[in-house]
């Protein structure tokens, strides 16, 4: 486990369940906007940050979500985590953060140090992704000790280059979890019950729901 | 006598030929500075163009301030604090109130795309609100079909000045969107501003879905547009 914990940073304050404020653009830019200056502040960074690439992460990100959400409830819980992936996905692949300067204050060997962008994205989607499920299910998740290994953080960068779809299988594994790198961005739960649905008709006309 | 609505009507339109004044205005200083530069025109030229120049400025300022003296003046509207599609649906002469919301609205939009320089008719909002003929529980279809009459009624008109930040044929459907979008978001007084520029971003956004359902006056592609974000602004 690392000793970084998501939930050791404090979102913006919001009256709605946070499932509900993150899926509105005002408060996502806001949100972002201030985590993004504290961990600046932290790691001795300026940051800027492009609004209507921010806006467009938002929104690839909402319609990802909505695209694989799923009807079984008991999946709930997992689909966050997939969701906070996607989003980290969206936020690789827009790119909508930009170091100003070099980080002064943190470690020279540190991800923050080694990416600065990438590791204010990561650790937001990681404290949403805290928050909300503290919130939902009453349940902290830790950090795997992954999130302190420079090397993965590397790979990280160098393999969102070729496929932004990494940056799910990412996330999942800083937080303890073996990820699907064939197909990260399929939702684990929707595929293994569509190989399910497969499996008894081996042999037989498919059969149409 | 004159009934409060008609008296609202009056001001509206003397506002709105007032404001029409001023964008003629500005128009046509900026056509003498584009192309009548001083410092390309012979000496008695360069100045005839300046003190034109001067004078338009100057008649534009007065007709600027004559135009937000009477933007101040009570139409006769009930003073909204969160304005929305339905609370104007629901509302004796919600055109009027719809039309100055709808004004703000879009001024805010057309300078966050950097697209200023179009004229934004009030009145015809007004008459375009009235036509669409809202339910009070407007929703997203009713609101698709409110921003084809927005357009049909031209309630933009004339070309961006500069560069902005959509190309010129979405600048139409984007701030027709835009606003609605804002006008149906669930938001608090102290949200509103967040709430209209999230509204512009997440418009920008899809910019290309909704220029696509526009153009083919799709309202269903547009309702579905609306039902997506709503929610999300």
């Amino acid at each position: 486990m690392s000793d970084r914990q998501p939930t050791d940073h404090k979102l913006l304050p919001t009256n709605e369940p946070l499932r509900i404020s993150v899926r509105r653009l005002r408060w996502f830019r806001a949100a972002f906007e201030k985590f993004a200056a504290e961990i600046g502040a932290e790691i001795g960074c300026n940051f800027c940050i492009d609004d209507e690439k921010l806006a467009a992460t938002f929104v690839s990100w909402l319609r990802a979500v909505e695209r694989q959400k799923p009807s079984d409830k008991s999946a709930r819980k997992d689909y966050f985590e997939f969701a906070a992936g996607l989003m980290l996905r969206e936020f690789t692949g827009n790119l909508p953060l930009q170091a100003l300067s070099v980080p002064t204050i943190a470690a020279p060997d540190s991800a923050a140090a080694f990416w600065p962008e990438g590791y204010v994205c990561t650790l937001f989607c990681l404290t949403v992704h805290a928050a909300a499920t503290e919130q939902e299910f009453k349940d902290r998740p830790d950090l795997a000790s992954a999130f302190d290994d420079l090397r993965h953080w590397w790979s990280f960068r160098e393999n969102i280059r070729e496929d932004n779809r990494f940056s799910i299988g990412f996330l999942q594994l800083l937080l303890g979890h073996q990820p699907d790198w064939s197909m990260p961005d399929v939702f684990r739960a929707r595929l293994n019950k569509e190989i399910s649905n497969i499996e008894p008709q081996s042999g037989s006309p498919a059969r149409k729901d | 006598m004159l009934t409060p609505a008609s008296q609202s009507h009056g001001i509206l339109k003397l506002r709105e030929a007032l404001r029409g004044m001023r964008h003629v205005l500005r128009i046509s200083g900026n056509s003498i500075n584009d192309t009548l530069s001083s410092d390309v025109l012979p000496s008695p030229a360069a100045d005839l163009a300046s003190i034109a120049l001067r004078k338009s400025n100057r008649l534009a300022k007065r007709v600027d301030s004559a135009a937000s003296r009477l933007g101040k003046k009570a139409l006769g509207v009930t003073n909204q604090t969160i304005p929305s599609l339905q609370s104007f649906a629901g509302q004796k002469d919600g055109g009027l109130a719809f039309s100055v919301s709808f004004y703000a609205g879009t001024q805010t939009v057309l300078k966050q795309l950097n697209a200023e320089g179009m004229f934004v008719s009030e009145l015809n909002a007004c008459k375009a609100f009235k036509q669409a003929d809202m339910p009070e529980d407007a929703d997203a279809a009713a609101a698709a079909k409110l921003i084809i009459d927005l357009h049909e009624a031209n309630v933009l008109t004339g070309l961006a000045y500069g560069p902005a930040r959509i190309p010129q044929s979405l600048i139409e459907p984007v701030t027709l969107f835009a606003v609605v979008l804002w006008l149906q978001s669930n938001r608090s007084e102290t949200e509103d501003e967040a709430a209209l520029s999230a509204a512009i971003d997440i418009s920008i956004a899809i910019s290309v879905d909704i220029g696509k359902a526009f153009l083919s006056r799709d309202q269903t592609a547009l309702a579905a547009l609306f039902s997506e974000f709503i929610r999300h602004v």
